[in-house]
């Protein structure tokens, strides 16, 4: 079986199409997630590939059903986006050895194919659909609810994994060399960090509206909080850190005025959801939850890093998009669980939807109200990447587990969980799902 | 003579993540000797504070460790040392502050820790 990238024609990219064709047919029900780790100890049992298997599984398992009643998969292929196999570090052959081998060393270590997963997982003996996302969950759900919206397959697995090497990102590639070469050079000048573009448009925010960095601190400190009740989170499983305002206003500057807790901490950590029919997901250990829309943002700027402008323009079409496919306003959403990982994605975002009647400028006077799980006006109870850790995938279970009823301690409590909405990362270039916990 | 030593936790310390050459008795060893003891890393100060604490061992400070310079100011020392594992973070700030630096194989083997 080849599997390709799912092509533009599967991604809902553009406002004014209508309702989704599927909405309220194509339900999430099991969820599973390996454990998390700061970096890999280079043993087989906790390699990238080990932990998708056993992700995978947990999802299975989740949902009730036998691994034979899965037809499809949908998988992200990329396992970092910032920690790379050196070049002069020799392949773990134990490693490679323990599993059974595709034709690329590194595939189970260092990245992820379809044909691995198949040969290490014999008892997924009916998979018959298989497509690619690239780098994202929130990708990859955008993928999986077409594929089964469409009917290419009816019970789909999917997942996405990240490892993690030495524990620190972009150390290795062209950033350890003297020189760049060709348009990288363009793109990485003064070899700025990876935060520079959004504390550049950040600043820009704080100066149009005359806000300043401190008044992000109640939003840090309250993601920390939701991130240590979620317990396959890293932060939860390893270091049960709260954070306080002298913690997070000291914090060194990364790219003023983004600090070290405006980043999310890299780590390695696998998940998988499964995908079903809502007439299929009835019969499920777990209680559906029904995907009213998925969205695409595939914005291109004008410059090396998108303006303020930009932003917000992008932020605002996304939102009318993910509104209309579902069929709802912003008066629906119960929570939100948008991308945080840089922490000053987040306002952009929740602006863009007017989640509880916010405007541009207006998300970090919110972020001095309440905005904890208890509250009526829940912000990213999920913790999301800064809550929890560098995965991009905490905010959709957490979205499907608020509406199953299954959040444990991160349960909204102030407002009845009905619909949420997830997605990024990036204002520009993203993709959200509308979740339900009835398909109408 | 007063001297303060301020150590970094994660590759430093051998509860750190990753563990680093620098044992928790060495740093009681310090504090025996009068040196002034404490931490300078990037974890939450507040967590900074909860190792201490958990470990049952004083401290005379946490910072951050861009803060280094105004740790230097907050105690009247004649000699100030910084013990970390990373050259872009521990042993710039420590320059940069005007403090001496070990690396943390070089402090397990120092005399003032042993």
């Amino acid at each position: 079986m080849t599997t390709r990238y799912a092509p533009p024609s599967m991604y809902r990219s553009r406002e004014g199409v209508g309702v989704w064709e599927h909405r309220g047919k194509v339900a999430a029900v099991g969820v599973g997630h390996s454990p998390t780790e700061r970096r890999w100890d280079e043993r087989p049992e906790t390699s990238v590939g080990a932990w998708s298997i056993m992700a995978l599984r947990n999802a299975i398992a989740d949902a009730g059903i036998t691994p034979d009643q899965v037809d499809g998969l949908v998988i992200v292929p990329e396992t970092t986006t910032g920690a790379f196999w050196p070049e002069d570090k020799a392949l773990p052959q134990d490693v490679i050895e323990a599993f059974v081998q595709t034709n690329d060393p590194l595939d189970g270590i260092a990245k992820l194919s379809v044909d691995w997963l198949l040969k290490n997982m014999p008892e997924l003996t009916n998979i018959n659909y298989s497509l690619y996302a690239p780098v994202c969950m929130s990708n990859a759900l955008n993928v999986a609810a077409q594929v089964v919206g469409d009917g290419l397959a009816h019970t789909v697995l999917v997942l996405k994994a990240w490892h993690n090497l030495q524990g620190r990102y972009y150390q290795g590639g062209q950033n350890a060399q003297d020189a760049i070469g060709g348009t990288s050079a363009m793109r990485s000048l003064w070899g700025a960090p990876a935060c520079y573009g959004t504390a550049l448009q950040f600043a820009e925010y704080c100066h149009k509206y005359n806000k300043n960095h401190d008044m992000m601190t109640p939003f840090i400190i309250n993601s920390r909080r939701n991130g240590l009740m979620f317990p396959e989170g890293y932060w939860a499983q390893h270091r049960p850190e709260e954070l306080t305002d002298e913690d997070y206003q000291l914090a060194r500057w990364i790219a003023k005025p983004a600090n070290l807790f405006d980043n999310d901490i890299p780590i390695m950590c696998a998940a998988s959801y499964l995908f079903t029919t809502a007439e299929r997901a009835k019969d499920m250990k777990q209680k559906p939850v029904y995907i009213l829309n998925h969205a695409d943002s595939d914005a291109v700027p004008r410059g090396l890093t998108p303006t303020l402008d930009e932003v917000e323009a992008e932020c605002a079409l996304t939102g009318r998009k993910i509104y209309e496919g579902a069929g709802i306003t912003a008066a629906d959403l119960s929570f939100e669980n948008m991308y945080d990982g840089f922490t000053q994605f987040h306002q952009f975002h929740i602006e863009g939807l007017g989640y509880r009647g916010i405007g541009f400028g207006d998300a970090l006077d919110f972020y001095q109200t309440d905005i904890s799980i208890e509250g009526s006006n829940p912000v990213s109870p999920s913790g999301g990447n800064i809550g929890s850790g560098r995965s991009r995938f905490w905010m959709h279970t957490d979205s499907i587990q608020q509406l199953q009823g299954r959040a444990g301690g991160r349960q909204i409590t102030g407002v009845d969980a009905e619909i949420g909405v997830s997605g990024g990362p990036m204002p520009l270039g993203g993709n959200y799902t509308v979740w339900s916990a009835t398909p109408d | 003579m007063s001297i303060l030593i301020s150590f970094d936790i994660d590759g430093t310390l051998e509860i750190g993540d990753p563990p680093g050459a620098v044992t928790l008795e060495m740093v009681k060893t310090a504090r025996a000797k009068g040196i002034l003891t404490g931490s300078c890393s990037d974890r939450p100060m507040s967590a900074q504070r909860a190792i201490w604490k958990k470990y049952g061992i004083e401290y005379d400070f946490v910072c951050y460790k861009h803060l280094l310079p105004d740790l230097k100011k907050q105690f009247d020392a004649e000699s100030y040392y910084h013990v970390g594992d990373r050259d872009d973070l521990d042993r710039k700030y420590a320059m940069r502050a005007g403090f001496g630096f070990f690396w943390p194989d070089e402090a397990a083997k120092n005399p003032l820790l042993l």
